[in-house]
């Protein structure tokens, strides 16, 4: 395969039978459309260039700034095909929950402008929300934009509706899927999908998946959330059933541990909602019926998201010398010197004063003599061993004196013969009138 | 299927609602709307934030935001503890003072004319400016008047943070972070009249990173005073820790969907003439925002404050409880409604309970709006019936609650309230846990409707008595000596 440019290479993605072993499914042969093999990395490089080609050339002779509204797949697209074009991104969000998209995105060149969160004391008579205000900013500004709008294109379903849902039916050698099972995002590839697939096959069941209310999977809508879509289209689907995000972390582990597919939690909820709509049916069923599901997304962009809901999956084996490890009765033994028999020990010279405080707290005012290494690489280094000889004395400060007791008694456990920690602390000193001084 | 939104109520509300032979006789004696205070409840509401301090081994100050609640009760028992007060009228000062506190406990702030500033200069108490003309007006009134250095604080505002950009509203309050210098060099120039002890923000939001944002940024202003050789040593972050309204999530999940199914039309409306709370149908599509409180917040008032210092700074990446201990610097919070959780209750008494033509029930009360300022302040709360005979048809009923002034739009809410038993003329309805903002914040005489009687409520000897607001101290006479 020889391509011109990137942008070649999005669709045509393959559809893959998911062994029955691992659904259970009996009569339902089961179809994953791997959307993850898009070259940006997901199934929305095909609606992101589909709303910005025919606006591109335009928008290169007049130096516009494309914009969307997304915190997520739509943005990387944009940001990635903004780029080859030599033209700026901006994404705007109501707070960007994926820390690693939102540096993927800074790392891109992009522009990320997060919207204001909701006000504590409210004011009745402000019934504009802060995205019609960005829609009256880049509307009042006229030129200088080219707004993707991929909530109200149409565009966004003419990608799957002419891509996405006839390559389903060529791999299907010429037939529609008895069942299409979608998560609702911009409601733009489950409602072209299943509009291409319904020009097949009318009986298409089409089942779209919305998050839990309470819940938070990076790009599936919540059933309120939906209505505020203006590509969604309640008559598309046949049933709308929620799926919770442990639901989507359930199904994502299936794809990756055994399907041979790095599927991230949108594709890993299409998965689960898909098996567990389908198994209802299956029981049923006399002959053999085909399902598909869309695979969104790839999971290396999750690692934050899985590790906060996950922390088991992430478990490591404890690293030596850590803080950890050290009891209250350790800390209790630890040695330490009160504020005026520091002053005398740092006058004499006799040590090492060590300040485990942040080095933008050290920098404003500290005792004068003492390095600074902040706590957490204080921690790292020890896991190496002593970052000083035994024959040196020292000194350790923080705040109030607790954390210094702490690594006072870790290093007195690691070997260290003389080391002690100042009682109260930095903030002791400075209420004894002790010298603090600034560079 | 009644659509409940149940209050959240402490066992100490709760044990007051119980006594409903007293309730219905103070309403009686006193009148309709009747504020009830529960001043005690404020000792544990200190106590609370108190232990979030000590948990980030932080010292500082948790200055209540008065102006949540007039009740001179609450303003003296808070005189009690260990807390301060955050006045922001002349007033309000004035109440402080006269209640028992200290100069040293009382920050004055919000827009101040020079009566105001005169008798904060006067006592001493800690002003929070909130522009450079502001504390030249203050330095003017100290040399005037020979008066002592006044401690100031400087309010900031418009932060910015780099990589991402947080939008945050507009404030009309404090100066630019970006011109601090301004406000330093009047510092510099009047130190003979101001002694900068901190600086300080508020911002109205819910939203964590903005707050980060803020704080981080309030940091480099001190850090700024320091390279100039002056000492503040505190951050005030001002308050909106919130409340959590709601006895059950999955109640405000239920009834915020079906609210969005109403506005789209495809179900009965819930709310007088279809009001949609900021949402609107286009089409077959929802625009808008739900332009409410969040009245189910889990995470509000002090573990909101814990949730914040928590957080990492945006820049230095270290939490910025952690980076305000490093610093040796105080934090200061200004905490109104989550101080006031569970403090207290409005009564109202049902005169007529009627049924419309339309299927519609109708309940009007001896109270209007602005008695129970649920709806001005977006609170979808229900209230509780404190029947006074047992209730003639049990079973749930949707009401909509109307007000006592000749107004087409006095509704106490615009939202049909369903409520577990019919109330009947003479019954009571109980606005639980509006002690903070939502009790008679803007109540007025219009019409010469009264402005409602307000009473304290308080456990002495093991029960619950009562006395008159303001003839409430924290010192409790016995009736007789045990």
């Amino acid at each position: 395969m020889r391509f011109e440019n990137m942008t070649d290479a999005i669709g045509n993605t393959p559809l893959v039978r998911i062994d029955p072993a691992v659904h259970g499914l009996r009569n339902i042969d089961l179809y994953a459309k791997m959307e993850l093999l898009n070259p940006f990395g997901s199934l929305k490089d095909r609606a992101a260039w589909n709303m910005a080609r025919p606006l591109l050339t335009q928008a290169v002779e007049r130096g516009d700034t494309v914009v969307e509204l997304s915190s997520g797949n739509t943005a990387k697209a944009l940001a990635v095909i903004a780029g080859m074009h030599g033209l700026t991104f901006k994404s705007v969000t109501n707070r960007m929950k994926v820390a690693e998209i939102k540096d993927l995105l800074l790392l891109l060149g992009a522009e990320i402008d997060e919207l204001p969160g909701q006000a504590e004391c409210l004011d009745p008579t402000d019934t504009d929300d802060p995205l019609t205000r960005m829609y009256h900013r880049l509307a009042g500004s006229g030129d200088g934009y080219l707004h993707t709008d991929q909530y109200f294109n149409e565009l966004n379903v003419d990608a799957h509706l002419n891509g996405t849902g006839p390559e389903i039916v060529k791999d299907l050698d010429g037939r529609a899927p008895d069942y299409f099972i979608a998560c609702v995002g911009t409601a733009g590839s489950s409602t072209g999908v299943a509009a291409a697939l319904r020009q097949h096959n009318p009986d298409v069941s089409v089942v779209g998946l919305v998050a839990h209310k309470s819940d938070f999977i990076p790009g599936i809508r919540t059933i309120d959330e939906v209505h505020e879509v203006g590509l969604f289209d309640p008559g598309v689907y046949d049933t709308v059933e929620t799926i919770t995000a442990d639901d989507a972390i359930d199904g994502l582990l299936t794809l990756v541990r055994r399907c041979g597919t790095l599927a991230g939690p949108t594709g890993g909820g299409a998965y689960q909602g898909a098996v567990r709509h389908l198994r209802a049916i299956d029981a049923q069923l006399t002959e053999r019926h085909t399902a598909v599901f869309i695979v969104c997304d790839r999971v290396e962009s999750y690692m934050s998201y899985l590790r906060e809901r996950r922390p088991e999956l992430f478990g490591r084996p404890p690293r030596r010398n850590s803080l950890r490890t050290v009891t209250d009765a350790d800390v209790r033994q630890a040695a330490t010197m009160d504020v005026a028999e520091a002053e005398r020990w740092i006058a004499e010279r006799r040590g090492l004063v060590v300040d485990l405080r942040s080095p933008f707290a050290y920098q404003a005012l500290h005792i004068d003599g003492s390095i600074n290494i902040v706590d957490e690489l204080f921690a790292e280094l020890l896991h190496g061993g002593l970052p000083f000889g035994h024959r040196q004395p020292v000194l350790l400060v923080c705040p109030v004196g607790e954390k210094s007791a702490r690594y006072a008694a870790l290093l007195t456990r690691m070997g260290h013969p003389d080391v002690r920690s100042l009682d109260g602390g930095i903030i002791a000193w400075r209420d004894a009138g002790a010298e603090l001084v600034r560079d | 299927m009644p659509l409940y939104l149940s209050p959240r109520i402490g066992p100490t509300l709760q044990s007051a609602l119980d006594e409903t032979v007293l309730m219905a006789q103070l309403s009686d004696a006193l009148g309709s709307p009747l504020g009830v205070i529960l001043p005690q409840q404020l000792t544990a509401n200190v106590a609370a934030f108190r232990s979030v301090f000590s948990d980030h081994r932080l010292s500082g100050q948790i200055y209540y935001a008065h102006k949540a609640n007039r009740s001179s009760a609450l303003v003296r028992e808070l005189a009690a503890t260990d807390a301060g007060i955050d006045v922001a009228s002349l007033a309000e000062l004035q109440h402080a003072l006269g209640a028992g506190f200290v100069p040293q406990r009382v920050m004055a702030t919000g827009p101040k004319n020079e009566e105001f500033l005169w008798l904060c200069a006067r006592t001493g108490v800690t002003v929070s400016a909130d522009s450079v003309g502001e504390l030249a007006a203050l330095a003017t009134l100290v040399t005037d008047w020979s008066l002592p250095r006044v401690r100031v604080m400087a309010r900031l505002s418009g932060f910015t943070s780099a990589g991402v950009q947080f939008n945050s509203r507009r404030s009309r309050f404090g100066v630019s972070a970006a011109a601090v210098s301004e406000v330093l060099d009047v510092i510099e120039k009047r130190a003979d009249a101001l002694d900068l002890v901190g600086v300080a923000f508020h911002l109205d939001t819910i939203g964590l990173p903005e707050k980060a944002v803020a704080l981080e940024g309030c940091l480099g202003a001190l850090d700024e005073c320091r390279r100039r050789g002056l000492r503040p040593w505190s951050v005030d972050i001002g308050g909106g820790f919130g409340v959590d309204y709601l006895a059950d999530g999955a109640q405000w999940e239920q009834y915020t969907s079906a609210l969005t199914e109403a506005v789209l039309g495809r179900r009965a409306p819930l709310t007088w003439t279809g009001h949609g709370y900021g949402l609107r149908a286009e089409g077959a599509h929802v625009r808008g925002s739900l332009n409410l409180y969040p009245a189910h917040r889990p995470v509000s008032g002090p573990a909101y404050l814990d949730r914040l210092l928590r957080t990492a700074s945006p820049e230095q990446r270290r939490p910025l409880g952690t980076l305000l201990l490093d610093n040796m610097y105080d934090l200061h919070v200004e905490p109104g409604r989550a101080l006031l959780d569970q403090c207290g209750l409005v009564l109202a008494s049902v005169l007529e309970v009627r049924d419309e033509a339309n299927g519609d029930t109708i309940v009007r009360l001896d109270c209007n709006a602005r008695d129970v300022s649920l709806e001005e302040h977006g609170v979808l709360m229900d209230p509780v019936v404190v029947h006074r005979t047992t209730p003639a048809a049990p079973g749930p009923v949707g009401v909509y609650l109307f007000g006592n002034l000749c107004l087409e739009a006095d509704l106490i809410t615009r939202r049909k309230v369903f409520l577990p038993s019919r109330p009947c003329a003479g019954d009571l309805l109980a606005f639980v846990n509006t002690a903070g903002y939502l009790m008679d914040f803007s109540a007025t005489q219009a019409l010469r409707q009264p402005i409602g009687r307000k009473v304290a409520l308080y456990r002495d000897d093991g029960a619950w008595r009562w006395c008159l607001d303001e003839q409430y101290w924290p010192v409790h006479h016995r009736a007789e000596a045990p």
